[in-house]
C-alpha cells in the first residue's frame, strides 16, 4: 500500500478577540483552508507558554500556530509584545536545538481578517510540508573531517 | 457514584450547517468512547429550546460534572449554555463550547473534516475535566467619587454624576475652578462669551448640596482599587475665611507686592493677596504664601490691617482630607508648549510674541486690556498681525508629532475677533492645512476667510524676529512659491497643547500610564476611550488629548455616566476567570508584576491578584518562572491535555456514503 | 542495637566535586560517619566491582550515584547498584539532569571522540594491551541517572550544599522517608532566599557577569544579568547572587517551572522593554535579546540531557 503523503500536524493557539475572531469569520465567508491545525482558544496570545509550545512538538506537532491582535489592537494592550519577544528567543532557542524555528509561527490577525487567517494556514501547511515531519530523536551526524569544537589551548 | 468526570457532549448539526461536512454521528460515538465521558448526543439546532433541553435533561439524568457543547463559535452561544447548564443545577463554568462550525465545518471538506471535529471536540472534554466549579467575584465599594480637575470637563462630570445622587469631591489645584475656559474670550464657531456661559456652571459646582469644593489643593496619595479607593487631599491654607471675605478688594490694593497674574497669563500684575479673576469660584481672596512679604504680621500685615470683617489669618493651617471613593474621573486639562521652546520664533523673548491664551487675555473685555487690541511692549494697537498655526505641534524633528486639534479653529476665530476689533489691522494666517473638522467649524473658517479678509497663507514660517518696533516673519507660500515678509506689529503663536504640569505625577500617584507625549492613556484608543487602564479611573478633557470645549464637556459627561454605572451597582461583580498565585509556590519574584496592564498584582513575599481588577489575559501566568501562577480553568496541565488530545490517536476512519 | 544502615556512593562522569561536597558538613561529617556502615565508594574505600557484584540484592540501605551517565561501563554500574540496593539517590546536578558534562550533547559522539583523537586521546586499548584494558564505550548521548534506572530521592546542587545532604541524612538515618522522587531542597524559587531588592522589574539590557560589577543590593536580573533565580529550587541561600554572581541553576527547576529553559524564555521575553512597547521598539528588543549569549548553555548549563533532543521524558 503506498504511504499517504506527508499531512503536517498543527496545534493553533489563537486569541478570543483577534485572531479566533478572524478564524471565525473566514468561516462565517466560508473561505476554505487545510484543516491540519487543531484551534485552541486562549483569551490573549500572552496566555501561550513557550512549554505549550514544545508539548505540541512532543506530542506529535509539526508546527505551532500562534495567532494575536495586531501591534496596537491588543484586547489586554500589550500582551501581543510580550507574546512577540517570547517567540523570538524560544525560536533561536529551538533552533539551537535542532528544531526548525520556521515550526514556530506568529501571526497577527484582526477579526476582520478572515482571509488572512486562511492564507496563514495554507502558506504554514505548505512550509511545513517542505520541512517535512519532526523528529525529536537526535539524528547522529557523520563524523566530521574537522573538530567540530573550538581547540583548547594551541 | 463514581467520583471520575461525567462529561456531557452534545453534537448540533446546525441544521445542515455542520451536518454537510461532519459526520455528526460518528463525532457523536467517537467522543461517546472517550474517557470520562458519560454521555454523548446530538440535536438539530442544539441552541433551540428543544435543543437546550437535551442538555438540562442529561444533566440531571446523568448527573454530569461537565458539558462540551460541539456547535458555533463561543461568542454566539457560550452564555446561552452557560445559562441552561446553571437552570439544571450544574455551575456555569463547567460549559465549554468545542467550535466546530466557524473553525470547521465551514471551512474544510472531506472526512478530515469530521476527524478535526472529533479532535476539537475530545480537547474541549479534557478542558472541561479540569474545570473548576467558579462563582463571580462580588465586592462592595464606596458611593462617592473623586474628581480631579475644576476645568469644564471637570465640572461637567462633577455636575452629572452629583446630579444623578452621588457625593462628590472635586479638588482643583488653583484658587478657583473654571480652568483655561474662564480665560478665553469667546468661543468659536459661535462666537459666545466664554465666562458667559461658563460661570452659571462654575457657580451650580459651589451651590450642589452634593458637591464638596476643594480648590488650592492636590490630590497626595490615592491607594486601593476600583470601587474601594482611599484618597487623600492635601488644601494648602489660602490664609483667608471664605466665610468671611466680602470680596471688597481693600486687602489686594494695600498689598506692597506686585507679581505677575496667572490667569493673565502674565500680562497683568497681582497682589500677593488676590482673587484670580472677579468671577472666581469660590469667591474669596487667596493669600499666596510664597509672595506674600511674610506671614509673620510684624513684618507686613498691611492686608490684615485694612480687613473690616476679620477674614484674614496668618494661623491658617495646611489640612489634611482623607476620603473613600468608588471611582475616580481625571479631568487636568492643559497647558500651552512654552514659548522658549521655539527657537525659530525668538525663544519668547520678543514681547510681540504672544501666544494664543496670552491673545485671548487681549481680547477679553475683563483682560489687561479691557479688550482692547493692545500689543505688550508699548500698548499700541497693532496694524498687522501675523498668526502663526502649528506652532510646535505636527513637528517631529524639533517639537511635538502630533495635531493640536483646536488651534485651526481658534486661530481664526482670533483672526477674525482682531478684524471685529481693528477695521483697518491686517491678519495674516500661517498654516499647513486647515482642520476644521466639527459640527459649523468649516463654515467658521470660510467665513473669517472670506467676510474678513483674512490674508490666509499655506507655509511654514522659518523665523521671527525682532526689528525696531516691529516684528518680522519671513515665511514662504508654498501655494505660489513666493517668500513672504511680513513686518508685523504683533506675532500670535498656536502654541501645541501639552498636559498640563504636573499629570505624569499624577499618573504615578495613580499607577496609570500617560502615552509618550504625556497625556493619559486610555483603555482602548477605540473601544474605552474614556477608562484608564485601571479600573475605576476615568479620563476626561484634554488631559487625554487635545481637545476643544464641546468634545471635553461630552468626555466629562462620558466619564461620569462611566463613574455612575459603579457607584450605582449594588456590588461590583466580575468574571472569576482570572489569574490566582499559589502562595506555597511563589517565591516573590515579581516577575509577573509589570506584565500586568491593569495594575491587578500587588507584589510581596508572594504576589497577590486582585480579582477584580485581573481581567483575564493570563500574560503573567505565562510570564511566571516558577509555575506559581495559575490561570483558573485554563491551567497549563489542562492546556497540555488538549494539546495531547488534540494531537494524539489515529485519524478517524470515516466512511461516508 | 541494629546494625548500621549500609551506603554506598558511586561516581559516574562527574569531577570528584560531589564526593568533597560530603567534607562540606565539617564536625557533622563525624557524626553521619558513626551511624553508617560504608560499603563501596570508590573515591575513599578500596572496593571493586567483584565486591559489589558480592553483595545479596537490597543488601545496600541507598546508594547515592553522582555524575552523568557517559560511558557503557557507567550504564552497567548503575544498573548493579540499582539491583544491589533498597534506595538510590541521585546525588549532585550531573545524576539528576546530566549537569554540566551533558552540555557535550550538542555535539555528537563521533565529534567528541574526533576531538579526542585530535588531542592524542585513543578509546583503544593500549599498545599490547587486552580489549577489556580498553576505555569503556562512549554512550551516543550523557544521559541523567533517571535515564537509566529508577531514582527514589535527588540531592541537587553543584556539588550540593551542606544543609541539602544534611536533610537526606536525617532522612536516611530516621528513617522519616519523604515520598518518592522527592528532591532534597525548596519548592520555592531561589528568590526567597535571595536579600537583593527588586525594585524596577523590567530587563533593559542584558551583560555577561564579567561585564558589570553589580550594585550589591539590587536584582541582578534588574541589572541585566541572566540570573536563573526565578525559575530554580531556593535551598542553597542564594549563595551565588549574594557573592554578585547570577545563579546559573544548579539546584534545577522548582516543582511546577516545567522546563526551566522554556520558563526563562517566557520570563525574559515579559521582562524585555526597549522603550515603550510597540513596533518601534521591535528592533530594539530583538537586539537586546540578541545579546543574551549561548541561551541553551545558559539556560540548560545543568539539565540539558534532562529536557532536550530527547523528546523522551520530562523530569518533574
Amino acid at each position: 500500500m503506498a504511504e499517504a503523503p506527508f499531512e503536517p500536524k498543527i496545534v493553533a493557539f489563537l486569541c478570543r478577540w483577534c485572531a479566533g475572531a478572524g478564524a471565525d469569520l473566514a468561516g462565517t465567508s466560508r473561505i476554505a483552508y487545510p484543516s491540519n491545525a487543531v484551534p485552541i482558544r486562549v483569551n490573549c496570545s500572552g496566555r501561550v507558554e513557550p512549554e505549550w509550545v514544545m508539548e505540541a512538538f512532543r506530542s506529535g506537532a509539526d508546527g505551532v500556530l500562534i495567532g494575536g491582535c495586531h501591534p496596537g489592537d491588543c484586547h489586554y494592550v500589550s500582551g501581543n509584545y510580550k507574546t512577540r519577544r517570547r517567540v523570538y528567543l524560544l525560536r533561536k532557542v529551538l533552533a539551537e536545538m535542532g528544531i526548525e524555528p520556521e515550526r514556530v509561527r506568529l501571526e497577527w490577525v484582526s477579526a476582520t481578517e478572515g482571509a488572512k487567517y486562511a492564507r496563514v494556514m495554507k502558506e504554514f501547511v505548505a512550509e511545513l510540508k517542505k520541512l517535512g515531519p519532526l523528529s525529536l530523536e537526535r539524528k547522529e551526524k557523520e563524523p566530521t573531517a574537522a573538530p567540530v569544537l573550538p581547540r583548547v589551548g594551541s | 457514584m463514581g467520583r471520575g468526570p461525567r462529561i456531557g457532549v452534545f453534537v448540533c448539526h446546525c441544521g445542515k450547517n455542520i451536518a454537510t461536512t461532519v459526520d455528526v454521528p460518528r463525532v457523536v460515538e467517537a467522543l461517546a468512547r472517550h474517557p470520562g465521558v458519560a454521555y454523548a448526543a446530538r440535536h438539530e439546532y442544539m441552541c433551540s429550546d428543544p435543543g437546550q433541553d437535551v442538555v438540562k435533561k442529561a444533566i440531571k439524568d446523568h448527573r454530569l460534572t461537565g458539558v462540551v457543547v460541539a456547535a458555533c463559535s463561543p461568542s454566539m452561544h457560550e452564555t446561552t449554555f452557560r445559562n441552561a447548564a446553571e437552570e439544571a443545577g450544574l455551575n456555569p463554568y463547567l460549559v465549554e463550547i468545542a467550535n466546530i462550525r466557524e473553525w470547521c465545518s465551514w471551512v474544510h471538506d472531506g472526512p478530515v473534516t469530521t476527524d478535526k471535529a472529533i479532535r476539537i471536540t475530545r480537547a474541549m472534554v479534557e478542558k472541561v475535566k479540569g474545570n473548576h466549579p467558579l462563582e463571580p467575584v462580588e465586592v462592595g465599594h464606596a458611593v462617592k467619587c473623586l474628581v480631579v480637575g475644576g476645568g469644564i470637563s471637570g465640572i461637567q462630570a462633577a455636575l452629572d454624576i452629583a446630579d444623578a445622587g452621588y457625593e462628590v469631591l472635586l479638588v482643583e489645584r488653583s484658587p478657583s475652578i473654571g480652568g483655561r475656559m474662564a480665560q478665553l474670550s469667546e468661543t468659536f464657531p459661535t462666537l459666545d462669551c466664554s465666562q458667559c456661559i461658563l460661570t452659571p456652571k462654575m457657580v451650580e459646582a459651589s451651590r450642589h448640596p452634593r458637591i464638596r469644593l476643594l480648590t488650592y489643593s492636590e490630590v497626595e496619595s490615592v491607594t486601593g482599587y476600583l470601587g474601594n479607593y482611599h484618597v487623600t487631599i492635601r488644601k494648602k491654607p489660602t490664609y483667608v475665611d471664605p466665610d468671611k471675605c466680602n470680596l471688597c478688594g481693600d486687602c489686594a490694593r494695600v498689598c506692597p507686592v506686585r507679581v505677575p497674574s496667572e490667569f493673565d497669563q502674565g500680562l497683568s500684575e497681582r497682589a500677593a493677596i488676590y482673587v484670580p479673576f472677579p468671577q472666581a469660584v469660590p469667591s474669596s481672596y487667596t493669600l499666596d504664601e510664597v509672595n506674600c512679604l511674610g506671614l509673620n504680621p510684624l513684618r507686613c500685615s498691611e492686608c490684615s490691617k485694612v480687613c473690616t470683617v476679620g477674614a484674614i489669618n496668618y494661623d491658617m493651617r495646611e489640612e489634611r482630607i482623607e476620603e473613600d471613593v468608588g471611582a475616580i474621573v481625571l479631568a487636568t486639562g492643559y497647558d500651552l508648549y512654552g514659548k522658549e521652546m521655539m527657537g525659530e520664533y525668538g525663544h519668547g523673548t520678543v514681547p510681540d510674541v504672544i501666544d494664543g491664551l496670552e491673545f485671548e487675555r487681549i481680547l477679553s473685555a475683563g483682560g489687561p486690556t479691557k479688550g482692547e487690541v493692545r500689543r505688550p511692549s508699548d500698548g499700541k494697537v497693532p496694524k498687522e498681525v501675523v498668526f502663526i498655526q502649528c506652532s510646535g505641534s505636527r513637528d517631529p524633528e524639533l517639537h511635538k508629532s502630533y495635531c493640536s486639534k483646536i488651534c485651526c479653529m481658534y486661530t481664526a476665530k482670533h483672526a477674525l475677533l482682531y478684524r471685529h476689533n481693528v477695521h483697518d489691522g491686517t491678519a495674516y494666517v500661517f498654516y499647513i492645512d486647515i482642520r476644521a473638522g466639527g459640527k459649523e467649524y468649516e463654515e467658521f473658517v470660510v467665513r473669517a476667510m472670506e467676510d474678513e479678509r483674512i490674508l490666509y497663507l499655506r507655509g511654514k514660517v522659518a523665523k521671527v524676529f525682532r526689528d525696531g518696533d516691529k516684528v518680522v516673519v519671513w515665511g514662504v507660500d508654498t501655494l505660489t512659491g513666493k517668500r513672504i515678509e511680513v513686518a508685523a506689529d504683533l506675532v500670535v503663536l498656536a502654541q501645541a497643547m501639552v498636559p498640563s504640569a504636573g499629570t505624569e505625577e499624577l499618573a504615578r500617584k495613580l499607577h496609570i500610564a500617560c502615552g509618550g507625549e504625556g497625556f493619559l492613556k486610555e483603555a482602548h484608543p477605540k473601544l474605552r476611550p474614556l477608562e484608564a487602564l485601571t479600573a475605576g479611573i476615568f479620563l476626561a478633557g484634554a488631559a487625554h488629548g487635545p481637545k476643544d470645549i464641546p468634545e471635553a464637556v461630552a468626555q466629562g459627561s462620558g466619564a461620569a455616566a462611566k463613574a455612575i454605572a459603579i457607584l450605582a451597582s449594588p456590588t461590583l461583580t466580575h468574571s472569576p476567570e482570572v489569574a490566582e498565585v499559589d502562595e506555597d509556590l511563589c517565591s516573590g519574584c515579581a516577575v509577573c508584576v509589570p506584565q500586568c496592564p491593569y495594575g491587578a498584582i500587588t507584589p510581596g513575599d508572594v504576589a497577590h491578584v486582585n480579582e477584580l481588577l485581573c481581567e483575564g489575559c493570563g500574560t503573567c501566568v505565562a510570564a511566571c518562572p516558577s509555575g506559581a501562577m495559575r490561570m483558573k480553568n485554563q491551567t497549563d496541565a489542562q492546556v497540555k491535555r488538549m494539546i495531547q488530545v488534540a494531537l494524539g490517536g489515529e485519524p478517524v476512519e470515516v466512511s461516508r456514503g | 542495637m541494629a546494625a548500621k544502615p549500609k551506603i554506598a556512593v558511586y561516581w559516574t562522569g562527574g569531577c570528584g566535586g560531589c564526593d568533597v561536597s560530603f567534607l562540606e558538613l565539617g564536625v557533622a561529617l563525624l557524626d553521619v560517619l558513626a551511624q553508617i556502615e560504608i560499603v563501596f565508594w570508590p573515591a575513599l574505600v578500596d572496593t571493586k566491582r567483584a565486591d559489589v557484584e558480592s553483595f545479596a540484592p537490597r543488601s545496600i540501605a541507598a546508594t547515592l550515584v553522582n555524575g552523568t551517565l557517559r560511558t557503557e561501563e557507567n550504564v552497567e554500574m548503575v544498573h548493579l547498584l540499582r539491583e544491589k540496593s533498597q534506595l538510590v539517590v541521585a546525588f549532585g546536578a550531573c545524576a539528576y539532569q546530566g549537569g554540566v558534562p551533558g552540555l557535550a550533547n550538542l555535539a555528537s559522539r563521533e565529534d567528541i571522540l574526533h576531538r579526542m583523537s585530535t588531542n592524542g586521546f585513543h578509546p583503544t586499548p593500549p599498545p599490547g594491551g587486552e580489549r577489556e584494558d580498553a576505555p569503556p564505550e562512549l554512550l551516543p548521548q550523557a544521559k541523567s541517572l533517571a535515564d537509566e534506572i529508577a531514582v527514589d530521592y535527588v540531592v541537587p546542587g553543584c556539588p550540593p550544599m551542606p544543609p541539602l545532604i544534611g536533610l537526606l541524612f536525617d532522612a536516611l538515618l530516621s528513617g522519616d522517608l519523604p515520598a518518592p522522587s522527592h528532591v532534597f531542597a525548596h519548592d520555592k524559587a531561589l528568590c526567597e532566599e535571595c536579600p537583593r531588592t527588586r525594585e524596577d522589574r523590567v530587563l533593559s539590557k542584558v551583560v555577561r557577569p564579567h561585564e558589570l560589577i553589580p550594585d550589591p543590593k539590587v536584582c541582578l536580573l534588574d541589572q541585566g544579568m541572566i540570573c536563573m533565580g526565578p525559575v530554580i529550587r531556593g535551598g542553597c541561600g542564594a549563595a551565588c547572587p549574594k557573592a554578585g554572581m547570577p545563579c546559573t541553576g544548579c539546584v534545577g527547576p522548582t516543582p511546577n517551572a516545567g522546563d526551566p529553559g522554556l520558563a526563562m524564555i517566557s520570563a525574559l521575553g515579559s521582562l524585555v522593554r526597549a522603550g515603550e512597547e510597540g513596533p518601534g521598539a521591535f528592533a530594539a528588543e530583538d537586539k537586546l535579546l540578541d545579546a543574551l549569549v549561548d541561551p541553551l548553555g545558559t539556560f540548560y548549563k545543568y539539565s540539558l540531557p534532562a529536557y532536550v533532543r530527547t523528546g523522551r521524558r520530562s523530569n518533574r
